[in-house]
C-alpha cells in the first residue's frame, strides 16, 4: 500500500514537474527561436473555447496559454503583477468587469480595422480597450400555464403588485443581476432603481438562491410564476443531457421585455489586450480570430450565445425564439454603475 | 541563607537578561524564522487593517453585517450540534458494540471528508430539486405534492454538518479506542449503568479530543464559500468576496476577514473558558483496547441503521447523485487530458502535504528544543492560517512574493538575464500558500501524538549523550510516525479539495480537479462538474482508507 | 564531585519557588538520598542537575567544572550523568539490547559492554525482547543497565521503586544497590520513603517546600533531627506542648521547641521495673493488636491524646507512662 502510494506520487509529481519544465523551456526557447505564444486570462471556461483556441494554434502557430479564474480574481492578479504581468489578453463574461479593468489601467487601446468594422459601437469600449465577443440577453421566463405573455411588458413592470409572491430571481451577488440593475440605473435613474429593487423584493416568491437554471426549474415546480434568466442558460437546458432539464425548459415561455421602448437588456462576454502585454501583436491576432466567422459560429453553436458578428446566424435553438430589439445602451455604463447597483441591492434587502 | 533578598534578585532585569542570553539557542532563532515565514502573508493582511476600511464600510455595517453575524453564528451552532450528534454517536457505537459490517462502517464514516462540502451542496440541491432524484421518486409514488426545499439556511447547515462530522468522529473514536477502556470498566464495576457511564464519564473525558475535532468543523463552516453562495445564505465569507469583488474594496474585505478571525478566536476562547475546570492530564498508561459488547439481533439491526445513517447521508447519497450525473455527461468531459489533470492534482497534493508536514514538524520540535518558554507560545501563531479564508491567504502570499519577484527580476536584469516571475505563477507560491493555509491540519495530529510520548523518553535519550536531532530521528520520529502519516493524509485531502487559493495562485497549464469541478459548477454546469468531483473523491478515498488502517493498528 | 550552590528555580516567574537557595555537595563514590514529600522539589533538583531544566539562579558544578550557572549551560547530553526515571522511560520501539546500546553507540566494544551490563542486572537472555514483554522489575533493571552502560560519573535514580509492590520493592532495592556498589559510581537517589533512604544511603538530604532542611549521615538524622518535620519523617513524634509539659512535670527551656518520639514513651509494665524521669497516668481508650505488640491510644487527664506501643499484653484501664530527659529532642523554636 505504502509503496503503491509512493509510486503514484512519484509519477504524478513527474507529470507536474514535466509540465512545469516544459513551461520554463518554452520561455527560454521563446527567447532563442521566438516561439510565439499568447497568454490568456479568461473567465470563460467552456469546452468549446478550448476548441477555438486549438483552431487558432493550428492556423497561426501561436501557442495559447490559459489561466482560468473568475474575472475578479484575474483583475486582482493583473493589478498586483503590474508591469511584469505575463497576461496578454483578458476575457470576461460581462462588460462591467472589462470597464473595471480599464479603469484600473490594466488594458490598452487597440487600433484594429477588423475589430472596429465587425463589432457594433455599443458593444465595444469608446477607447477600443475592449471588445464584445458574444451577446447574452437577460429575459423573462414564465410558467406557460399560469402567465399570459400579454400581461408582461417591461422590466419596470415587474414591480407591479399583480406579481406579488410570483417572482423568482437569483442572488444580487450575481454579475448578470448587477448589470441589469446598472442598466436600469442608467435608463431610469437612481431613485427609480431603488424603488424597482424594493418592488422586486416585495414581489419575490422566495429568498434569492441557486442559479438561473434553478429558477427555471422552480417555476416549473410551481414555486413562482416568472423569473429573470440569461438566454444562453435556456439554450443549455434545452440541450441538456438530463431529460428532466429539457422537459423543464420546454415548459416555460420566454419573453423579451421592453420591446416597445429601449429594448431587452443585453450583456457581452468580451476581451481586451493587457496594458503590459508581452505579446501584443499575438494578442490582437487572437482577438481578431475570436471575431472571425469560424469562431463566432462555434460560440453560438455550442454555447447558445448570440454572435456579435451580424452575418453569423445564431444557432437553431435560439433562432427559434425570433429576433428582438436589444437595448443599445453603451455597455460602458454597466461598469460605471456596478458599485452603485450593489449598494442599492443591499439597501433594498435583495440578498 | 547566604544571600539576603535572594528572591528579588532572581527576577531582576539583569538576571533575566543573563538567562535569556544563556537559554536563547539556535532553535529559538529557527522557530522565530519559521513563524515569521508562515505568518508573513497574515502580517501583510494585518498591516492593511491600519489603513482603515473602505468607504462602503458603514453601508456594510448598516445593511449586511447583522445578517452576516447572525447567519455565521447560526451555522456554527447548528453544525456543531449536528456534527456532535453524528460524530460522537457513531464513534461510540463502533468502538463499544459489535454489529454487522462494523469494520466496514468504521472507515466508511470517514469518507464524507473525501467530498468537498460545496459538491455535497450541489449534489443535495440536485437530489431535492425539481426533476431531481427525490422528486422523480415521489412522482413514481404519486407523492408529487411533496417538495422539500433544501436551499436555505437550515439545509446549508445540514449539508455542512453531514460532510464535516467526520472531524469529530475521527478524534472521538481515537480517544474511545485507545484511552478510555480502563476508566469505563472501572465505572461499570461501580455499578453505574452503560448510559450513565457514557454521559457522566466518557463524554467529559473525551471532551478535549472532541473539541479538537469540533474546532476544525467551525473553521470549515466559517470558511465555506461555494455551498453558502449557492444556497443563497450570506455569511462572512460570502461577504468578503462580495465586498472585495462586487464593491471593489479589498480594504473592506480585509476588515471583514479580521472580524471573522476575531469570531473564531472568541469561539476558541469561549471553549477554553468553559473547559477551565475540567483539565485532565491524559492517562499515559497504555489502556487496554475497548471490549466490544455483543447485542441481541434486533439491537444489532438498530445500531447498524443508526451508524449507517450518517454514511448514507454524507457519502452514499451524494455519491449516487454524482454518479448519475457522471453517466449523463461522461462523453463530453472525460478524455486523456482529464487523466493528466488527475495525476497533476494527486502529485501537487502529495508534494504539498509532505512540505506542510515538514514545516509542522520543524515548528513543533524547534520550539520544543528552544528552552525559552515564550517561544512556544509564539510558535502557535504559525497555525493561524487555517482560520483565514483561502482567497485572503492567496492575496497575502501575492503581496510579499510579488515584491520579491519584482526585485529578483531587477537584480537578474542587472546581470543581463531576463526571466519571468520566479515564485508567482509557479508551484513554489502554491506550495507556500498550502503550507500557510493547512499548517494547523498537520500540526494538531502530530502535536497530540508527540504529547503522548512521555517527556522522560526523550529526556532519557539526551541524558544518554544523544543530541536533539539524533534523538528526534532515532526515538521521537518512530514513536510519532502514525501522527505524521495521519497529518500527511489529512493535508492531502484538504489540498485535493482546496479551491479559491488554487484558483488564484496556480501555474499556467496546471489544472487541479477542484479547479475543473469549480469551472463547470460556476457556469451552472453542475452535472458536468460531477466527473472531476468523483475523481477528487476517489483519489481522496485511497488515503482515507489508509488513514483508518493506521488508526486501527495503533 | 558534585557541588550545588544556592540553586533556585521557579516555574511561575517568582510567584512561588519549586526550589529555593539549595546548597549541598556530594563526594565521589557516595550514595546520597534526597528525601521529601511529593511537591518538595526533589525531582526539580535532579532535573536541574541532569540539565533537563535550567536554573533561575545558582550553580551546578561537577568535578569543579560549571555545568549550569547564570551565564553558562552544558547540554544534558554532555554531562556524563546516568538517569533512571520513575516510569523507566524505556524506548518502546527498541529491543532491550538496543536500549542498552543506545547510549554507547560510539564506544568500541559496545556489543560486549551491553551484554556485560545485561549480565550484571541478570537479564542476559532478554536482549531480544521488547520492553512491553517484560515485568516491571525487569524493565527497572533494563533502565539501570541502560543508564550504567555509558559509565556515568553520577547516577541519578528518580523514585525508581515507587511503581513496584512492597515485596518486590525491598528485594529490588537491595539488588539494584548491590549492582551499583560494584560500579563505584556516585549516586543521587530520590525517594519519598525513609526506609529506602536509611537502608542504602551514606548521606540523606531532606527537602521541604523547595528548601534543604537538613543534610546529614543517615544514623545522625534519627538522633539529631534539625526540625520536628525531620524527626517525624523517621518515626512518629509528638511535640511536648505546655499541657504535656505540665502532665509529665518536666522542666524545659522556654525558648526552644521540644518533642519526644512515640516509641521512646515507655509504659509501666505489669511486672518489673519502670524507671523514667517524668511520669504521668493515662486512660486507655483503644487497644490495637499488632501481632507481637499492642498499640495503645491514651487520654491524659488534661485531655491530650497520645499513642504508645508496648509488648505487654496485660494492660489495665489506667496506666502510668513516662520518658527520660536524654530522649527529648530539642529544636530552635523558629524552625
Amino acid at each position: 500500500m505504502k509503496k503503491l502510494l509512493l509510486t503514484i506520487t512519484a509519477i504524478s509529481l513527474l507529470v507536474a514537474c514535466k509540465n512545469e519544465g516544459e513551461k520554463k523551456e518554452n520561455s527560454t526557447v521563446q527567447e532563442a527561436s521566438k516561439e510565439q505564444v499568447v497568454n490568456v486570462y479568461t473567465h470563460r471556461h467552456y469546452e468549446s473555447d478550448q476548441d477555438i483556441f486549438e483552431r487558432f494554434e493550428k492556423k497561426t502557430g501561436i501557442k495559447v496559454k490559459v489561466i482560468n479564474a473568475s474575472a475578479d480574481e484575474l483583475i486582482q492578479k493583473m493589478k498586483m503583477e503590474g508591469a511584469q504581468s505575463p497576461a496578454d489578453v483578458l476575457i470576461t463574461v460581462d462588460a462591467g468587469r472589462l470597464t473595471r479593468a480599464k479603469d484600473l489601467e490594466l488594458l490598452q487601446s487597440i487600433d484594429s480595422e477588423i475589430l472596429k468594422t465587425s463589432i457594433p459601437e455599443h458593444l465595444r469600449d469608446v477607447d477600443d480597450q475592449w471588445f464584445g465577443l458574444t451577446k447574452r440577453a437577460r429575459i423573462i421566463a414564465y410558467a406557460k400555464d399560469r402567465v399570459s405573455p400579454e400581461d408582461l411588458s417591461t422590466y419596470e413592470d415587474l414591480i407591479n403588485k399583480k406579481w406579488k409572491g410570483k417572482i423568482l430571481v437569483r442572488s444580487s451577488s450575481n454579475i448578470y443581476n448587477q448589470s441589469l440593475m446598472a442598466s436600469i440605473i442608467a435608463n431610469d435613474g437612481d431613485e427609480f432603481a431603488k424603488e424597482w429593487a424594493e418592488g422586486i423584493v416585495a414581489n419575490m416568491g422566495r429568498s434569492p438562491k441557486g442559479s438561473d437554471r434553478d429558477q427555471v426549474k422552480a417555476i416549473v415546480a410551481g414555486e413562482g410564476d416568472l423569473t429573470i434568466v440569461n438566454s444562453y442558460y435556456i439554450g443549455r437546458m434545452l440541450n441538456s443531457p438530463d431529460p428532466e432539464e429539457v422537459k423543464a425548459a420546454n415548459q416555460v415561455g420566454l419573453y423579451f421585455p421592453n420591446q416597445n421602448d429601449r429594448g431587452t437588456h443585453i450583456n457581452v462576454s468580451g476581451a481586451g489586450v493587457a496594458k503590459h502585454a508581452p505579446n501584443k501583436e499575438n494578442a490582437i491576432l487572437f482577438i481578431e480570430f475570436l471575431i472571425s466567422e469560424e469562431a463566432q459560429q462555434i460560440f453560438t453553436n455550442s454555447n447558445y450565445e448570440y454572435p456579435v458578428l451580424a452575418n453569423v446566424p445564431p444557432v437553431e435553438t435560439i433562432k427559434n425564439w425570433g429576433n428582438f430589439k436589444e437595448d443599445d445602451l453603451a455597455l460602458v455604463k454597466l461598469g460605471e454603475n456596478n458599485k452603485k447597483a450593489v449598494l442599492i441591492f443591499d439597501e433594498a434587502g435583495w440578498k | 541563607m547566604k544571600q539576603v533578598g535572594n528572591k528579588q534578585h532572581v527576577f531582576s532585569l539583569k538576571t533575566r537578561l543573563q538567562r535569556l542570553k544563556r537559554d536563547g539557542n539556535k532553535w529559538s532563532v529557527f522557530t522565530l524564522a519559521i513563524v515569521f515565514f508562515l505568518a508573513l502573508p497574515i502580517m501583510f493582511i494585518g498591516v492593511k487593517l491600519f489603513s482603515g476600511p473602505g468607504e462602503t464600510w458603514s453601508h456594510i455595517v448598516d445593511y449586511l453585517l447583522p445578517e452576516y453575524i447572525w447567519n455565521s453564528l447560526y451555522l456554527v451552532l447548528v453544525c456543531s450540534i449536528l456534527a456532535l450528534i453524528f460524530g460522537i454517536s457513531s464513534a461510540w457505537f463502533v468502538s463499544r458494540f459489535e454489529f454487522p459490517l462494523r469494520k466496514q462502517l468504521e472507515w466508511l464514516l470517514i469518507l464524507p471528508l473525501a467530498i468537498p462540502s460545496y459538491i455535497v451542496g450541489y449534489a443535495y440541491a440536485g437530489i431535492f430539486d425539481y426533476g431531481g432524484s427525490l422528486d422523480l421518486l415521489f412522482r413514481q409514488m404519486d407523492f408529487d405534492f411533496i417538495r422539500i426545499d433544501i436551499m436555505n439556511k437550515a439545509g446549508l447547515a445540514f449539508v455542512l454538518s453531514i460532510s464535516l462530522f467526520p472531524y469529530v468522529y475521527v478524534s472521538a473514536r481515537a480517544f474511545f479506542l485507545n484511552q478510555a477502556n480502563n476508566l469505563f470498566e472501572a465505572s461499570k464495576m461501580l455499578g453505574v449503568s452503560e448510559g450513565k457511564s457514557f454521559f457522566k464519564l466518557m463524554l467529559p473525558l473525551a471532551r478535549p479530543a472532541i473539541v479538537a475535532g469540533l474546532v476544525l468543523v467551525w473553521m470549515e463552516v466559517l470558511n465555506d464559500y461555494g455551498a453558502a453562495s449557492y444556497y443563497g445564505v450570506n455569511t462572512f465569507t460570502t461577504g468578503i468576496f462580495r465586498s472585495w469583488f462586487s464593491l471593489e474594496e479589498p480594504e473592506t474585505a480585509v476588515y471583514l476577514s479580521a472580524l471573522l478571525i476575531a469570531i473564531i478566536f472568541a469561539l476558541i476562547l469561549f471553549e477554553k473558558w468553559q473547559a477551565r475546570k475540567v483539565k485532565f492530564t491524559s492517562a499515559k498508561t497504555n489502556s487496554t483496547q475497548m471490549q466490544r459488547r455483543v447485542l441481541t439481533k434486533s439491537m444489532k439491526c438498530l445500531l447498524f441503521c443508526v451508524v449507517f445513517l450518517p454514511v448514507l447521508l454524507g457519502f452514499v447519497l451524494p455519491l449516487l447523485q454524482l454518479i448519475y450525473w457522471a453517466v449523463l455527461t461522461a462523453s463530453t468531459v472525460f478524455d486523456l487530458k482529464f487523466l493528466i489533470t488527475s495525476l497533476q492534482s494527486f502529485g501537487i497534493a502529495m508534494a504539498s502535504s509532505i512540505i506542510t508536514v515538514f514545516f509542522a514538524l520543524l515548528l513543533i520540535y524547534f520550539s520544543k528544543w528552544s528552552t525559552l518558554r515564550f517561544i512556544k507560545n509564539i510558535a502557535r501563531i504559525g497555525v493561524l492560517g487555517y482560520a483565514i479564508p483561502g482567497a485572503v491567504i492567496a492575496i497575502g502570499i501575492m503581496l510579499p512574493t510579488l515584491a520579491l519577484d519584482k526585485w529578483l527580476i531587477k537584480i537578474l536584469g542587472d546581470f543581463g538575464i531576463t526571466s519571468g516571475f520566479i515564485i508567482n505563477g509557479t508551484l513554489i507560491a502554491l506550495f507556500y500558500a498550502y503550507a500557510v493555509r493547512f499548517l494547523a491540519v498537520a500540526y494538531n495530529p502530530i502535536d497530540s501524538t508527540a504529547l503522548k510520548v512521555d517527556s522522560s523518553i526523550s529526556d532519557s535519550s539526551k541524558v544518554l549523550g544523544v543530541g536533539n536531532l539524533k534523538t528526534f530521528f532515532k526515538i521521537e520520529f518512530p514513536l510519532i510516525k502514525t501522527g505524521v502519516f495521519s497529518a500527511i493524509i489529512l493535508v492531502f485531502i484538504d489540498v485535493m479539495k482546496e479551491l479559491p487559493l488554487t484558483l488564484i495562485l496556480k501555474p499556467y497549464h496546471i489544472d487541479t480537479l477542484a479547479v475543473k469541478a469549480f469551472e463547470y459548477a460556476s457556469d451552472e454546469m453542475v452535472m458536468e462538474a460531477s466527473i472531476p468531483s468523483l475523481f477528487i473523491i476517489f483519489t481522496a478515498m485511497i488515503p482515507v482508507i489508509f488513514l483508518n488502517k493506521l488508526l486501527i493498528k495503533k | 564531585m558534585l557541588t550545588i550552590e544556592s540553586l533556585s528555580k521557579s516555574f511561575d516567574n517568582g510567584k512561588s519557588y519549586a526550589l529555593e537557595d539549595v546548597t549541598f555537595s556530594l563526594k565521589a563514590g557516595q550514595v546520597c538520598a534526597i528525601v521529601g514529600e511529593s511537591g518538595s522539589g526533589k525531582t526539580t533538583l535532579v532535573r536541574l542537575i541532569a540539565g533537563l531544566e535550567r536554573p533561575d539562579l545558582g550553580t551546578v558544578k561537577m568535578d569543579g567544572k560549571v555545568m549550569a550557572s547564570l551565564g553558562k549551560f552544558v547540554q544534558p547530553e554532555k554531562r556524563k550523568i546516568g538517569l533512571v526515571f520513575q516510569e523507566y522511560a524505556l524506548f518502546p520501539h527498541l529491543t532491550v539490547l538496543d536500549n542498552v546500546l543506545y547510549g554507547i553507540s560510539k564506544v568500541k566494544n559496545k556489543k560486549e559492554r551491553a551484554q556485560k551490563m545485561l549480565t550484571l542486572v541478570g537479564l542476559e537472555d532478554m536482549g531480544q525482547r521488547y520492553p512491553h514483554q517484560l515485568s516491571g522489575g525487569q524493565q527497572q533493571r533494563v533502565a539501570l543497565a541502560r543508564a550504567l552502560a555509558p559509565e556515568p560519573e553520577l547516577l541519578i535514580l528518580d523514585e525508581p521503586f515507587s511503581n513496584l509492590d512492597a515485596m518486590l520493592r525491598t528485594q529490588l532495592r537491595n539488588e539494584v544497590f548491590d549492582i551499583i556498589r560494584k560500579t563505584k559510581v556516585s549516586v543521587l537517589f530520590v525517594t519519598h520513603d525513609t526506609q529506602d533512604a536509611l537502608s542504602v544511603a551514606d548521606e540523606i538530604l531532606i527537602l521541604q517546600n523547595g528548601k534543604v532542611v537538613q543534610k546529614d549521615a543517615a544514623s545522625n538524622l534519627y538522633v539529631n533531627p534539625n526540625t520536628l518535620y525531620v524527626a517525624s519523617l523517621f518515626g512518629s513524634t509528638v511535640r511536648i506542648n505546655k499541657n504535656l509539659q505540665n502532665a509529665f512535670k518536666c522542666p524545659l527551656k522556654e525558648t526552644c521547641c521540644h518533642a519526644i518520639r512515640n516509641e521512646k514513651i515507655k509504659v509501666n509494665p505489669s511486672s518489673g521495673d519502670f524507671d523514667c524521669e517524668y511520669i504521668t497516668s493515662a486512660k486507655v481508650i483503644k487497644k490495637i493488636e499488632l501481632g507481637d505488640s499492642v498499640q495503645l491510644l491514651l487520654k491524659l487527664e488534661s485531655g491530650e491524646q497520645l499513642t504508645v506501643m508496648t509488648q505487654d499484653k496485660n494492660i489495665e484501664d489506667t496506666i502510668n507512662i513516662g520518658f527520660n530527659s536524654k530522649d527529648i529532642l530539642e529544636f530552635d523554636q523558629e524552625r
